[in-house]
């Protein structure tokens, strides 16, 4: 669990807003100020079984921090996989749109958002306006997702923190091919069993993690600036195998992992309106 | 206990000719513009007739061999993907639009896979998907497209209608739209020519095959493979008979001297594979075969290249329908493009090769290898050899597993090995 | 609540049951018949009650051992059907190759089903020039011919011309419907709409004429009130396209409409590219030879067909101008390869032609509705905020 405090600016303060991203594995909440969009307070969590349960709780965290209590947010937007189920929510709407909200945002200039999550990955075009013109999105199977980079740390037996480190030690280009995580999974054990360094290996999950996305990101074209969210981007040993494989320069918000949440809860400010 | 094995992978020396010969004509494809040769992109049994033309012709398959022997294969396919392709279409379908993305699009592909923009798109649609290869091809390089559907027959009552409408779209379709591009005549002649080299290879090819019948084999299929481009898109090359003359000997040689194609002492197992060979995976496939000492013996695809060379007759009335024919009612070639005529075959080669079990390559993104399923089923059934099918992919290497080969081969090997304690 | 929508509905709600009441009833042979452009017309005049086949609602089960994963729906799950013995009760089949997954299905069909009637035909890609009309006419001539064996009774022009006229009058009133359907927005629901096509593809055409016939005049008659009363409450418009062969899960369409979208059009295979176009009978033309020039149209584009110069692109945009749509949902069937390989160049056309577009795979056995939900969801989305 995480929760931080924000300074809010000197400005006004306006009525207060949440965004609740209910994502497989993370709970994200931000509270805004509607009028600044100033951050107040986030919290992270773990979704756990129940989404509802998750939800009331990562909220209150964020309400704790902010020294707030529910009455007084004046709207909220869930989104993210389990955003049906939200109970105090006042409208639900997609992670797709409240990633592109937040990135566009974080970076007026963003056209392109690749959100890499813990069970699916997105890759977002947004115009000048910052409205959605097209996306992707691989929800089916693992490949390119953090579920996907678990399964190969545990592989690894390494720590997931720690996969970038290792992984700037490489010194051999190696493959791993499969982009199915039960066949990955088994490519990395024979690679570990053939003697090949762990080093290498790291490098080489991370490329073929990069390769699944350029693949979307392919689908509707790079358009600069690069905004990458969603907690894999939190991983910078793949954001740098994408930004070689893409040949751009890729932005990543301080806080990638609630750019969901943020996203929601800008559009709840902006519901207000 | 008995102690393992090693078996150990014996090569032969004639196939280390071909790679070069291969180059050579790759790279005269590649400069053919430049000299102000026509070029075609064909797929289906119609590249002999721009060839006939002296058109320089790529082939649909031969391709996909190609970029595999020269690892660009992901390459290519990553730039169709980058180009909106999903992953569940047809690799051929890909490794061509991967191409046009590269010529298009500036997409990064190694130079010597891009071919020359062609002045003819020709699709035999043996295949269904050969067709959707060239509707692709059309709307984005809108080159003059020539069509051909050659339907896969199911009996043997059906060829001779199926054969005549065949006969009739070349004479009415393609011929016409050769001579348009080219600017000349149809070239008879030089179609009889090369039928008369191509009788030639493929009747020393089919004795190399007789010696598939050899326990221990002096050869593999791996080997007949890579030695696919004689009789291929290489066909009517004057070296093509040479290179046959010489495997011919060598294997005589192995086999008066009882050299097998696998170390000490040959094979455990004689195995059908089934489909496509497996170009950009050929020596993953070999390694795993050869250390459970088991070798591929024939197969329905490499069986496609004219079986029954005694049918050419490059002096025939109609050279067209003599061509045709080859594929029909006498060849019957296209047959094993559906299952009830693939069984037939494949019943044929088990007995008369010996084989041991059968390995059905299954693409992923291909399905044109009908019935293998049901096949496995019935030869089970009907002869009492296993079968095992595997789920792979002719070129996209995401789509293989290594572990789930490996299992599916051992289990394969240990039911052969439980049927012989029997 | 308009009722002469039920007897559509139910007639979809259990294929299985609906055609075996129908082959009671009629005291007819049913012969089944492979998507997409068989002459059903023919068969209806040896005297047979030709069916589509369809998908089941069931996962597939031992199937798996006959078929490959990746195949498409439709075709594993007929194959389930038959090695299930599901099928038993159809008395023949017709299939012919709409893709190379249609050429497995003749063996099975021996093999598990024994069927008292099977044809393969070789219906022809419709590339240009003579042959493939003279060969076409042949293999019809062919298929008549194996037809009156089947049943031991003649086929004459004249019952020919009858089919013919009776198909053509329910493909006409099919068209009356889409019309009503595009000019009282709201009014119709799509599963409901499917179900008015799908059915015309289960029950006897004389039946289902009868039925449009009612429906007709209900919608006709009570279009006033019909339209105060959206049943379908959206704010925006969309066309639907794809979905060869067989019909995506009714509770897409239904989530479709849940977040706002109102269908308006479609050239779906179940939709508007079913019966567009008539069989065209003048008075010296042989019919079978209509019915070669019917198969032989261009229009509506079908990949299946192997006609490179139509684009299916600019029909689907056409479609949308005329509708005035906010956008296309392509209804992508899982390993359709025909679809599969046009699909990149429909995307990147719409996009050229600033036509917003989404792409659903239809999955068979779907994994999880929610990521259906998702991206039709942020599609509504993002047609809002473009607004």
């Amino acid at each position: 669990m995480k929760s931080g405090k924000k300074k809010p600016s000197g400005r006004a303060m306006g009525a207060a807003v949440a965004g609740v991203d209910i994502g497989s594995i993370f709970t994200k909440v931000v509270i805004i100020d509607a009028e600044s969009y100033d951050i107040i307070s986030f919290s992270i969590m773990r979704s756990g079984a129940s989404h509802e349960n998750a939800s009331r709780s990562a909220t209150k965290d964020a309400l704790r921090a902010a020294g707030m209590s529910l009455e007084d947010l004046a709207y909220v937007v869930s989104t993210g996989y389990g955003r049906s189920r939200v109970p105090f929510a006042d409208r639900q709407i997609t992670e797709i749109t409240c990633h592109a909200r937040a990135a566009k945002f974080l970076f007026p200039d963003a056209h392109t958002i690749i959100d890499i999550g813990g069970q699916d990955s997105k890759v977002i075009r947004i115009d000048a306006a910052g409205r959605v013109t097209n996306f992707v999105m691989n929800d089916r199977c693992a490949a390119g997702t953090g579920r996907f980079l678990e399964v190969m740390a545990e592989a690894l037996e390494v720590d997931l923190g720690k996969m970038t480190e290792l992984s700037l030690r490489a010194t051999k280009n190696i493959e791993v091919s499969s982009v199915c995580a039960v066949f990955a999974e088994s490519e990395v054990i024979s690679l570990i069993a053939s003697g090949h360094e762990k080093a290498d290996i790291a490098a080489a999950i991370f490329r073929a993690i990069a390769r699944r996305i350029t693949g979307m990101v392919g689908q509707l074209g790079v358009q600069e600036r690069v905004v990458m969210t969603g907690g894999v981007a939190k991983n910078e040993g793949v954001v740098r195998a994408l930004e070689e494989r893409l040949n751009v320069k890729i932005t990543v918000p301080e806080e990638p992992q609630i750019a969901g949440a943020l996203g929601a809860a800008l559009l709840a400010a902006e519901s207000l309106k | 206990m008995v102690e393992k094995k090693e078996y150990k992978l014996n090569r032969l020396e004639t196939t280390k000719l071909i790679g070069p010969m291969v180059d050579k004509h790759w790279a005269e494809l590649r400069e053919a513009k430049e000299h102000g040769e026509k070029v075609a992109w064909c797929s289906g049994p119609l590249f002999i007739f721009p060839y006939a033309m002296g058109m320089k012709c790529h082939f649909m398959a031969g391709y996909a061999a190609y970029c595999a022997g020269r690892k660009a294969g992901d390459q290519v396919l990553e730039a169709a993907e980058a180009d909106g392709e999903l992953m569940d279409t047809c690799s051929y379908h890909r490794l061509h639009t991967g191409m046009a993305a590269a010529i298009l699009r500036g997409r990064p592909v190694r130079k010597e896979v891009i071919l020359p923009i062609p002045d003819l798109l020709i699709t035999g649609r043996l295949c269904t998907e050969m067709a959707h290869y060239a509707e692709a091809l059309y709307r984005r390089l809108k080159i003059p497209v020539v069509a051909v559907d050659i339907p896969p027959p199911r009996r043997k009552e059906d060829l001779p209608r199926l054969e005549r409408f065949v006969v009739r779209q070349i004479k009415e379709s393609l011929i016409p739209a050769l001579e348009k591009v080219c600017g000349k005549e149809f070239d008879e002649e030089e179609m009889r020519r090369i039928l008369r080299v191509l009788k030639k290879a493929t009747t020393l090819r089919n004795q190399c095959w007789e010696f598939f019948k050899l326990k221990p084999t002096p050869w593999t299929l791996w080997d007949y493979g890579v030695s696919i481009a004689p009789v291929f898109y290489m066909m009517g090359k004057p070296e093509t008979v040479p290179y046959y003359e010489k495997l011919l000997a060598e294997l005589k040689e192995r086999a008066a001297k009882k050299i097998p194609a696998i170390l000490p002492d040959g094979e455990k197992y004689r195995l059908y594979w089934d489909a496509w060979l497996p170009w950009a995976f050929l020596g993953m496939f070999i390694r795993k075969f050869v250390s459970y000492g088991a070798v591929p013996i024939c197969g329905r695809y490499p069986w496609e290249f004219f079986p029954h060379p005694e049918y050419i007759d490059p002096d025939a009335d109609d050279i067209v329908k003599n061509w045709v024919e080859l594929y029909y009612t006498k060849g019957h070639q296209a047959m094993v493009m559906m299952t009830e005529g693939a069984l037939e075959q494949i019943m044929e080669l088990v007995e008369e090769y010996s084989i041991d079990g059968l390995v059905m390559f299954a693409s992923k993104t291909c399905r044109a290898w009908v019935g293998q399923r049901e096949i496995v089923n019935e030869i089970e059934r009907r002869l009492g050899v296993p079968g095992v099918i595997i789920e792979a992919d002719m070129v996209d290497s995401r789509m293989v597993s290594e572990a789930q080969i490996e299992t599916r081969l051992q289990a394969l090997f240990e039911t052969i090995d439980a049927r012989r304690r029997r | 609540m308009i009722r002469g929508l039920e007897p559509f509905l139910k007639a979809v709600e259990n294929p299985y049951k609906t055609v075996s009441e129908w082959k009671e009833r009629t005291g007819k042979k049913v012969i089944g018949c492979y998507p997409m452009w068989l002459p059903k017309e023919l068969v209806h005049a040896a005297g047979l009650l030709p069916v589509v086949v369809w998908r089941s609602d069931e996962p597939v089960t031992i199937g798996h051992a006959y078929v490959h994963t990746f195949n498409c729906g439709l075709t594993r799950s007929f194959v389930d059907d038959a090695v299930r013995g599901k099928l038993d009760f159809i008395d023949g089949f017709i299939i012919y190759r709409t893709c190379l997954q249609a050429q497995e299905l003749p063996f099975i069909l021996e093999q598990h089903v024994r069927p008292a009637y099977l044809e393969y035909l070789y219906l022809p890609a419709i590339f240009p020039g003579a042959a493939t009309k003279d060969f076409l006419i042949e293999e019809l001539e062919r298929f008549k011919a194996s037809l009156e064996e089947f049943t031991g009774k003649e086929i004459t022009d004249g019952e020919l011309r009858r089919s013919i006229e009776l198909y053509n009058e329910n493909r006409r009133m099919l068209r009356r419907f889409y019309e009503f359907r595009r000019k009282n927005l709201g009014v119709l629901r799509a599963r409901e709409v499917m179900a008015v096509v799908w059915s015309s593809m289960l029950v006897p055409k004389e039946e289902h004429n009868t039925w449009l016939r009612e429906l007709l005049l209900e919608l006709e008659e009570r279009q006033e009130e019909l339209l105060k009363e959206p049943r379908v409450k959206g704010d925006l418009k969309v066309v639907l396209t794809g979905a060869l062969c067989q019909t995506p899960q009714f509770e897409i369409l239904d989530m479709i409409e849940d977040l706002g979208m109102v269908v308006v059009d479609d050239d779906l295979y179940v939709g508007s590219k079913y019966f567009a176009n008539d069989v065209e009978l003048d008075g010296n033309k042989r019919p079978l030879e209509a019915l070669a020039e019917h198969y032989l149209k261009r229009e509506p584009t079908c990949p299946t067909k192997g006609d490179w110069e139509m684009d299916w692109t600019d029909e689907i945009a056409g479609m949308v101008k005329r509708g005035g749509a906010d956008g296309v949902i392509s209804l992508l069937i899982k390993f359709c390869p025909p679809h599969l390989c046009y699909y990149p160049d429909i995307k990147r056309g719409l996009m050229e032609a600033g036509v917003p577009e989404v792409m659903i795979e239809v999955e068979h056995e779907i994994v999880s509705l929610e990521g259906v939900r998702t991206r039709l969801q942020s599609f509504a989305e993002s047609l809002r905020r473009g607004a």
